[in-house]
Parts: C-alpha cells; structure tokens; sequence
C-alpha cells in the first residue's frame, strides 16, 4: 500500500467519521428548557452569586416560578429579563449583556487574543540580536540604580495604602436610632415628632421631644394636643427639674385659662414651686389665678413681691409685674 | 501566656525577616559571606512559635485570646478546633507566613548547597515578602491580641499588650457553621496556601536575577523544582476545594466562578504557563522576557486573589470580613507589580537577548501558542471578576458576572488548549521536518473520532461531551503512540524487555513524561466535566414516610425523619434507603445542621457509584408529621473529574523525580527528536 | 524589541497603580449594595389580600395618599426592632395622607399573624399576604427590612434599606409632602431567612 494511497485513506476516514459524528451531534433531541436557560441568567438576590435556577432558596425558587409562568404565557426570554431588570438592576444578570457599559466584556477577550498573535507575529520578524546574557562590569552602578526604583514603587505603594484608609470609612454610620435631644426639630413636622415620641416612650431624654412639641401645641393654641405630652413629662421620672417645672406651670396655666379650674390650677402651681421654689414665672401665674380667679388680693400681693425682689428679673417683666402689683393694692380688677 | 508565646514568635520572625533581608542584599552586592542561615532559622523558628501558640490556644480553649474569644467555641470538635486557626482572617495570615517561611527554609538550604548571589538575592526577596506578611500580623491583623473586655460569647475590646488585664468570656461563638460541616476545612486551606505561597519562591529567583542583572536560564533552574511542588499542590487545592464544595453545598456544584474561587484559579493558569515557557527557556534559552513577566504576574495574582478574598470590596461566600488588611495589601500589590515591572524595564537588553524563532511549526511554536491561550484565559477570569468594581467606581452602574459569561470564553478556550495539548508534544524542536506530525497524529484522529462516534451512539449525544471524549481521546492517543514509539525504538537499540524498556524510556525524561501524565489528567478532567454540566438529572418531591420515587432507575424510599445531637450541634434530617432493579444499594441521609445559636446549614448526602453520584437535599426542614420537600440530583461520571484530578497532580509530582535535563543547545545542528 | 519590552513594563506599572486606585476607591462601601431602578419610577401595582383573609386591597384604590411599603417578617431582628416606629409613624399619619401597608416576607401567613399579635397593629395600616413574594419581587426587595416611599402621584421617591426609626420614617415623609425626592438610604444591614 503506497504512502499516498493510505494517507488518502486516512484523510478520507478521518473526514467521513467527523461528518457522521456532526450529524448525530446536531440532530440529537435536545431538550429545549427555556425556563432552566433564563433561570441560569438571573442571580439570585439572597445568595452569593447562584442562579436562580441552582440555587435551592425560597426566593429562587419563587422568581423560578414566576419565569415559569411567564414562559407558558409566551413572552419572550428578553421581556422576561426586562422585567426583572426593572424591579432590581443589572446587578441581578450572570450575564451581562452585549451592549451599554459591558460591551466592553464581550469585545476585551477577543481583541487580547487578537493582540496576543499580532505581538507574536511582531517578535518573530523583529528578532532580538544575540546580546550577551551576562554584563559583569558595571554590575555595582546596576545595584545602585535600583534603589530610587524601589522608593517610587513604594511611594506608589505608601500613596494607594494611605488613600485607601482615608477612604475606608467614606460611608459614615448609619442614623440609626435617632438623637433625640441633639436634633434640630425646626424641619420636623408635627405628626413626625409624634411618631417619634410615640415609638420611644421608654427612651430617657424623650421629655425634651415632648415639651417641644407640647410648647408647638400650645403656642398654636392646641392646649388639647399639649395636654397629653405636659402632663407625661410632669409624671415622668426621667424629666429634669426645669423640664417638670415647665410642664407643670404650662398645665396649671392651661388649667385655669381653659377650664377655668383655680383649684386645679393652684394645686399644680404648688407642685411645681415644690420642685423649684425660686420659680418666678410659677409665682406670677400663681398670683394672677389667687388675684382674679380666688380673690385671694393678699395672698397674690405677697407673692409679687416676692418675684419683685428677685435680683435677677428681666426689666421689662420687672414693669409688668409692678403695674399687676399696683392693680392689686389700688383694688382694680384684674385685665 | 500563650499570647506572650505568639507575640515574641511573631516579633522573632519579623526580626529574623529583616536580617535575611539586609544579610541578603549584602551578600548579593558584594559576595561576602554573612549568616544567612541564622536569619532563616529566626525567622523559621518565629513562624513556628507564632502557630504553635495559636494551636494550643484553640486546644486548650484559652478564650484570653481574642482570637479565641471570637472564632472558638469549647464545643467544637477535634480536627475543626485546629482548623479554626485558619477559619478567620488573623489565623489564615499566621498560616500563610508559617508555609512563607517553610519555603524561605527550603530556599536556605538550596543556597547552602551552592552559595552565590542569585541566592542570597532571592533569599532576599523571601525575607521581604515575610516581612509584608509578619508586618501584617504584628500591626493590622494580630491573632494575639488579648480580651480585655468580654461579652457573652466573644470579645468586645481587645488589646495587643500581652499582659494586659484579661478578661475572658466563659466561652465563644465558634467558626462559622459552613466551615464546620466537612472534614476538608482542615485539609484544603493548607494545600491551597502550600500552592500559593510556593510561588513566592520562582518570584524571589526572577527579583534576584534580574536585580543583579543576571540573565539566562540559571533562575529558572533553581527554582523549577520548588514551581513544581507549589503548582501541584496548588492544583490539589482547587480541586480538593471543588470537591468539598460538591459535597456540601447542595445542588451538586463544584464551580461557580466565584470571585474567591477565580482569584484561586488565575495564579494556577500563568503559573502554568510559567511552567510550560520555562522548559524553552531552559533547552533553547528562549522566551525569556514572556517568563519573568509571566512569573511575576503569578506572585502578583497570588496577592490579588488573597486582597480580594480579605478586602471586602467584592461580595464571596468565601470573604473574610473587612478590615485594615485591606489597604495594606493594596499597597503591597502596588509594590510589587510596579517594582517587579520597573526592574524589568531598566533590565529590557538583558530580558530582551534571546535565540530567534526559527519556526511555528516547532515545539517551541506550540508553547508560544500555550502561552498565549492561558494568557488570554487568565486575563478574561481577571477582568470578568474585577469589571464590576471598576465600573462601579467610575459610574453608579451596577452589573453582575456570573458563570454564563466565563462559561462561554473558558469553554472554547480549554477545547482549544485540549487541542494543543495533543499536537503540542509530537512537534519536534526548532522545526519539524513535513509529515512527521501528521503521521504521529493520524491515527490518534480516527481513533479519538472512533470514541466520538461510540459515545454518540451509545452513551449520549450531547455535542460538549462527545467534543470532549474525541479530542481527549486523542490527546491520549497521541501521548500513548509517542511513548510506544520511543519504547519501540529503545527495545531495537538495546534489547530489553517490554516492561524494562516502558520503565527506562518515563524515568529517562521524568519531567517530560510526568508533563504527558499532568495532560492526560486534565483531559479526564475534562471529560468529567462536560458529563456533569450536560448530562444530570433533576427533581423534586414532596414526600411523607413511607413514600418512593423513581428517579433515573433509582428507587428512594423515605423511610423516617430523624434528630441527632452530637457535641455541639443538632442535626434534623430524613433517612432514606435507595435500591436498583431490585438490589439495596445504600441509605442516605440528608440533613440541616444547626450549631449553637447560628443558623442551620443544609447538609446533601452522596451516593457515590461508578456510573454517577445520586444527591439528594433537603429544601426544608421535616414538617410535625414527617414530610419534606427533597431534592434528587444525579452527577453522571463525575468521579472521572476527581480521578483526573489526581493524576494531575500525580504528575507533576512524577516530574520532580526526574533528573532534570541540563542542556542548553544554542548550536544549529538541526534536532528532530522529541 | 528592547525598547517594546521597556514601554511593555512602563505601561504595566501605570495600569497597576490605576487598577489599585480603583480598588482603593471601592473600600468603605458595601459591594453588596445596589441602587434601586425603581426610585422616580411608577411604583409596581400590587394587589393582594391581607394576613387573615378577606377582600385584597390594591395599589391603586391608595392613589393620592403617601404610601409607605415595608417588607417584614417575625423571623427579621431589624423588622422587629423598627415595628414600634412603623405602628407610631402610620398612627400619627394616618389622618395626614399617608397609609402604611406592612407585606410579609417569606413567611406563612400564621406565623406573621402570630407576631404581629405581640408586637402591635396600627389601625391606619394594611397587613398583607405576598404568595409566591411576587410583589416582593416586583419591588426587587435584596433582604428586609426595606420600606418603599410612594408620592401621592404613585411614583417610588424614597427606599430605606435596613431599620428604620421614627424620625426617619417621619422626616421622609415630611420631606415627601414638602415635594421632594429623598432618595435611597441605607440604615443597616439587611437580613435572609435563616434556613436559606
């Protein structure tokens, strides 16, 4: 048998059993699985990389479902995945597709290969010249050049290091649970400190949040509104002296002006000066309920004299209560 | 105590670095003969000092350590107490300085067979490298850091003073759940560091060479062996961790193109074709330039993959968790690539001298090929990991790369390189004279299209399997005509018997033949692969005690639900029993495991055969009444997968045997040997 | 060749420190996280019925009131953390345009009926059942808590990933009846289901 006859041969055998081979490949049943094809396209949102298809998690299992169903209604692969790209981003493909900002993906795998084979082609006609591999003269200024080599790659080095821990903590801590006392409310609307309030109840430094909301209330007129909070910081055990003080002086008040109770009202005055008996507003208001409320003129004349000689009385509240005090000697009535 | 033990270690070996560092470059520079043998046994003795604490730390449960505190747990059973030393971030750094410094030891005691300055400069480099590393322990990443002030399970504050006031908790949380459940947590973290950490070692001959303007294959000779060992253990470790992954996690997976796993992967591709260019380099002083940046870029991949794992910037089930680390290794990183790529652009006429290519059609033109199709592999892993993050830093985009995309680059990718694998080692050196490939190459196509054709009709005619049956049908064919061929020839000159001769012609040329058996590992790898990816079986049932199901000839009968407590968890599952045609084949019992106050793991059992394995999970825990929701999967062949990889390692293992072939033929006698 | 080999590891050096910049940019933040698509978008229609049976209620009939989605369940520290600053923020609000609606995740209807038991209801708030977490889906939920913001237009214009606590809740929806957009927030971590 001559070389030529049996590399025919060969090559006619090797031919006619890939053709076959091919034919049987291509026309073998395949099992057409849309669903396990999209499903292998789609990460799973609460695993670490799976597809929704591998992944043995309820919420795989759910979307998996869902790829079902929309793949007996017949849409297509890419409405389905668009539908899913809505509700949660890019972030959920395995694969990222063909176009946009991963296009590069597609296209940076070919041209290295391509780039690869031009270098290779490149070096075979431009060949090196037979150079010495070995130079032993100037070895020592060799060894000394490497040294500002070293310092710029650890320049770089030290650079990145330093930049990376500046930028370690860029995301600062979370607002978490709010600070009640430190917070500038000015931007917070009523309903919003309500919510807070209400949702921490327990919290030591709530009293400040509920006098500044009851002092809102009250300066709108709302005494129904402030009464709840006024009267959860005069009870309350986590209230500081001046906040109960507050508290207590703005209830007796709303007391009287409100529901015209003088005994109430002066009841709550007494307790607020059994806190702080220095208390010049409590006094004043107290005063003004004996004066025109009980008829008590001594009484409430006593007690403006009291706040009159008080040191550190504003001016201006000074004249007030003066002119109060000189109504109550002369026997006016009260405005 | 202990912690006073693993300080000094740690602070002995930074020393002990530091001195192999500056010893080394004297020695270098200026040929003075300094101890560099006390520097490697500080630093050897260190290293050793530092595991050891953390060892018996673990052992004797001393939660004074925060290492302890945080990452142990009393209950937890012998061997996961030891491997919690590697479980979390601090650990895993005193592991990988430990095998550092096994490899600067190896490194020493080549040296001090054969002082001379590329030695003591790649002593050098090693001691740079360890101290980076001991560095990292001593300030951002120390395992032992005192408790200073416990809560109920771990440690709230902590201290690097050893003799801090202590305050232990009574116990901790223990390792995380998924690193509890399967034997290999203590087995595959070791082999992988022993991979990557190895490659250290041809780095520091490459820095050394090329600082000292030293060219030619002498580098590469030193360090070939040690490139050996690390890249089979490197080997062994992916697969061990493929395996284990298959065996606990719960649909059958062995890969998932996670980033971690990637960052595994990258390092052994160029480290591969490190291995591949450095035999030209060693026979026909060629490809220079593509070895130094080839070997340079695995060490600089090998740190890539270990920030990535340990930076927190790409979201892993394999992630440590964040911290200081992060940046150190950055900058490490930094160093190194732009140090190792600067030297060698100030050493261009040196890399750059090197023997003409004479022709592609040569043996050196298959591994310039191989070169280039790992290369361009390599470079896809790295930028289908890494392309989220960087678009993410430049747009608010987010996008995700998962499997489908490596799926259909790597796929051609390995057809092609199975491809190569075959002609690749019938081309002869420099240039081929007509038809010898074709007549070695002839009738190892018609019979891998011969087992094509048999899968096809018999087995299944899924087009990646057959491809992959054919082609690897032929690189072994190739491989097996090769080695008769020269048997043949060996039996004509001398003789000898046909075992006599078989075993002469492998021992003969260990590395060659070690290589043949490393290809032919690879294509039953590969033909492992493309069965479990095409050709498996899925379904799901609800089932009650007593139920069956038939599944791919299988029988299952589910036959009661069970709970078990063994020290430190409490295993809830289902017991069934799985017959064929009749016969009792084995019981399996699949199960969630809950350890402590951690949150359960679901545990699949194997049913191991020779046809596949039968896999079956639990999606849900067994209701009031018995039933549960299981999952059947069937892995048709996939021990062919594990077998492959085994002899790959095998392999490389069989070419460290070899007596390695010392010349370097630069003359122009046309050779058409193999 | 000499002078290619030269630019060849220039050039390499550059791309690294630019890779390693890059890198170094991405520290502090959680890669996990994602932006929600739906932010300025219509928000999806759900139509589902509530824990304990009954006739569903639908997106739509809510049309021109605020409302706030939030996706909890028993088995979520954070869900229940946060639930008392839900109950009080629906409460304050609920004559004010704004309705809470409260949809279980991932979890059977009984157990989320057992818990909202202990933890408290809010008359002003819908509790409802997702079967098949379709509209968790819908709304490309990653983990609970997160809590959707919806304008009296129907469009999402603020998301809080994590916990959220009463002022925040009431702050949003202060900014919201001002017309504005407050965006994404995360607060914290987001939580799976155990078993999963």
């Amino acid at each position: 048998m001559s070389e030529r006859f049996r590399n025919t041969l060969t090559v006619s055998l090797i031919v006619v059993m890939a053709a076959v081979l091919v034919t049987l490949v291509v026309t073998s049943p395949m099992r057409e699985d849309r669903v396990q094809s999209i499903g292998d396209r789609i990460k799973c949102p609460v695993c670490q990389g799976e597809s929704i298809a591998n992944s043995p998690s309820q919420m795989a299992r759910d979307m998996m479902a869902l790829v079902e169903e929309r793949v007996a209604d017949g849409q297509s692969d890419e409405a389905i995945i668009d539908e899913l790209l809505f509700s949660y981003s890019g972030a959920v493909l395995l694969d990222p597709p063909a176009r946009g900002p991963t296009l590069i993906l597609w296209i940076a795998p070919l041209a290295g290969l391509v780039i690869g084979v031009g270098v290779i082609l490149w070096w075979r006609r431009h060949p090196p010249g037979l150079g010495s591999p070995e130079d032993p003269a100037p070895q020592r200024s060799r060894a000394r050049k490497l040294a500002p080599l070293l310092a710029l790659a650890g320049a770089f080095a030290v650079i990145v290091v330093v930049a990376g821990f500046f930028l370690q903590d860029r995301e600062g801590p979370a607002t978490g649970v709010a600070n009640l006392a430190g917070e500038d409310l000015d931007d917070v609307s009523n309903e919003t400190m309500e919510a807070v309030i209400a949702a921490n109840s327990d919290h030591p430094q709530v009293d400040g949040m509920r006098l500044a909301l009851a002092e809102r209330y009250y300066e709108a007129g709302d005494f129904r509104s402030a009464f709840p909070h006024y009267l959860a910081v005069a009870g309350s055990s986590n209230a500081g002296e001046t906040e109960a003080v507050t508290a207590l002086i703005r209830l007796g008040w709303m007391a009287w002006e409100g529901n015209g109770e003088v005994a109430t009202a002066l009841n709550l005055f007494d307790e607020a000066l059994a806190i702080d008996a220095e208390s010049d507003t409590a006094r004043y208001l107290k005063a003004q309920v004996l004066w025109c409320g009980a008829e008590q003129r001594d009484e409430a004349e006593g007690l403006l004299e009291d706040v009159l000689a008080d040191p550190e009385l504003a001016d201006e509240s000074r004249d007030l209560i003066q002119a109060d005090l000189d109504a109550i000697r002369s026997g006016g009535s009260c405005a | 105590m202990l912690s006073l033990l693993g300080s000094a270690g740690m602070l002995v070996a930074l020393i002990g670095a530091g001195l192999l560092v500056t010893r080394g470059i004297t020695t270098a520079r200026s040929d003075r003969p300094t101890n560099l043998g006390g520097a490697a046994q500080v630093l050897s003795a260190g290293a050793v000092a530092a595991m050891a604490a953390l060892v018996a730390a673990l052992l004797t449960d001393d939660f004074s350590l925060v290492y302890t505190a945080n990452h142990h747990s009393s209950l937890t059973p012998f061997p996961f107490d030891v491997a919690t030393a590697w479980a979390a971030l601090e650990g895993s750094i005193v592991l990988w300085a430990l095998v550092l410094a096994g490899y600067t030891w190896f490194v020493f005691r080549r040296y001090r067979r054969s002082p001379d300055r590329l030695g003591a400069a790649a002593l050098a480099v090693m001691g740079g490298v360890a101290i980076f590393f001991f560095g990292l322990m001593v300030t951002v990443a120390n395992p032992f850091e005192t408790c200073v002030q416990a809560i109920e399970a771990g440690c709230a504050q902590s201290s690097p003073w050893p003799f801090a006031a202590v305050d232990a908790p009574a116990n901790g949380p223990g390792p995380n759940p998924l690193l509890q459940n399967h034997f290999m947590m203590a087995v595959h973290p070791p082999v992988l560091y022993l991979g990557y950490v190895g490659m250290t070692v041809p780095f520091a001959y490459a820095i050394g060479a090329l600082s000292l303007g030293v060219a030619g294959p002498e580098w590469l000779r030193r360090s070939h062996r040690s490139t050996l060992v690390a890249w089979s253990f490197l080997t062994l470790g992916i697969l061990l961790g493929g395996w284990w992954a298959y065996e606990v996690l719960s649909w059958g997976g062995y890969w998932a193109w996670d980033p971690v796993e990637n960052a595994s992967l990258m390092p052994w591709l160029v480290a591969t074709a490190f291995l591949h260019s450095g035999i030209v380099q060693q026979r026909r002083g060629m490809l220079q330039a593509w070895n130094f940046v080839l070997v340079i870029s695995t060490f600089a991949l090998t740190i890539l993959g270990t920030f990535l794992t340990r930076s927190g910037t790409i979201n892993s089930v394999h992630s440590f968790t964040q911290s200081a680390i992060g940046p150190a290794l950055l900058g490490f990183l930094v160093l190194t690539l732009v140090g190792s790529f600067l030297l060698f652009s100030t050493r261009a006429d040196l890399v750059s001298s090197s023997p003409r290519l004479e022709s592609y059609v040569s043996r050196e033109g298959t591994f310039l090929i191989n070169n280039l199709l790992l290369s361009v592999y390599a470079f896809i892993v790295l930028i289908g990991t890494t392309y989220p993050l960087i678009l993410e830093a430049f747009t608010r985009t987010q996008v995700g790369v998962g499997e489908p995309f490596f799926n259909r680059l790597a796929v051609p990718l390995s057809f092609l390189l199975l491809l190569v694998m075959g002609f690749g080692p019938v081309t002869p050196w420099r240039i081929s004279e007509p038809g010898l490939i074709w007549r070695r190459t002839r009738n190892p196509a018609m019979i891998g299209l011969a087992a094509g054709l048999l899968t096809a009709l018999a087995v299944t005619r899924n087009g990646w399997v057959v491809l992959s049956i054919t082609l690897g049908v032929f690189v072994v064919s190739t491989l097996v005509a090769l080695l008769l061929e020269q048997v043949r020839r060996r039996i004509a000159k001398t003789g000898e018997t046909f075992p006599d001769a078989l075993r002469r012609v492998v021992t003969g040329d260990g590395a060659f033949w070690g290589g043949q058996l490393s290809h032919a590992g690879v294509v039953l790898i590969a033909i492992g692969i493309s069965f479990a990816a095409n050709v498996g079986a899925h379904d799901q049932a609800q089932m009650a005690p007593g139920d069956s199901k038939t599944f791919e000839g299988y029988t299952i009968t589910y036959e009661s639900p069970f709970q078990r407590t063994p020290p430190g968890r409490t295993i809830v599952g289902a017991r069934l029993t799985v017959t064929r045609g009749g016969q009792f084949i084995g019981t399996v019992e699949p199960s969630w495991n809950f350890f402590g106050e951690q949150s359960g793991v679901g545990t699949p059992d194997v049913l191991h055969s020779p046809g596949g394995d039968l896999y079956l999970t639990l999606e849900d825990l067994p209701g009031s009444s018995g039933e549960v929701s299981v999952l059947f999967d069937t892995s048709p062949m996939i021990w062919i997968l594990w077998f492959g990889g085994l002899v790959t390692v095998a392999g490389g293992l069989l070419a460290m045997r070899a007596r390695r072939r010392e010349r370097v033929t630069t003359d122009d006698r046309p050779t058409v040997d193999v | 060749m000499r002078n290619g080999l030269r630019w060849l590891g220039y050039g390499v050096a550059l791309v690294a420190v630019g890779f390693a910049v890059v890198l170094a940019s991405r520290f502090g933040t959680d890669p996990g996280l994602v932006d929600s698509p739906l932010l300025g978008q219509v928000a999806p229609v759900f139509d589902l019925a509530p824990l304990e049976g009954g006739e569903s209620v639908s997106l739509d009939e809510l049309e021109g009131d605020i409302v706030v989605v939030n996706f909890f369940a028993s088995w979520c520290l954070q869900c229940r953390n946060e639930h008392d600053a839900l109950t009080s923020t629906a409460n304050a609000f609920g004559d004010d345009g704004v309705t809470l609606v409260q949809i279980a995740y991932q979890e059977s209807p009984p157990n989320s009926i057992d818990y909202l038991q202990t933890a408290g209801r809010s008359e002003h708030a819908y509790y409802l059942a997702d079967p098949g977490s379709r509209t968790a889906i819908a709304y490309g939920v990653f983990g609970i808590p997160e809590t959707f913001f919806i304008d009296e237009d129907g469009l999402v214009v603020g998301k809080i990933i994590g916990e959220s606590d009463a002022l925040t809740l009431g702050a949003t929806i202060d900014a919201i009846k001002r017309g504005e957009s407050p965006g994404q927030s995360v607060t914290g971590d987001t939580q799976q289901r155990p078993d999963q």
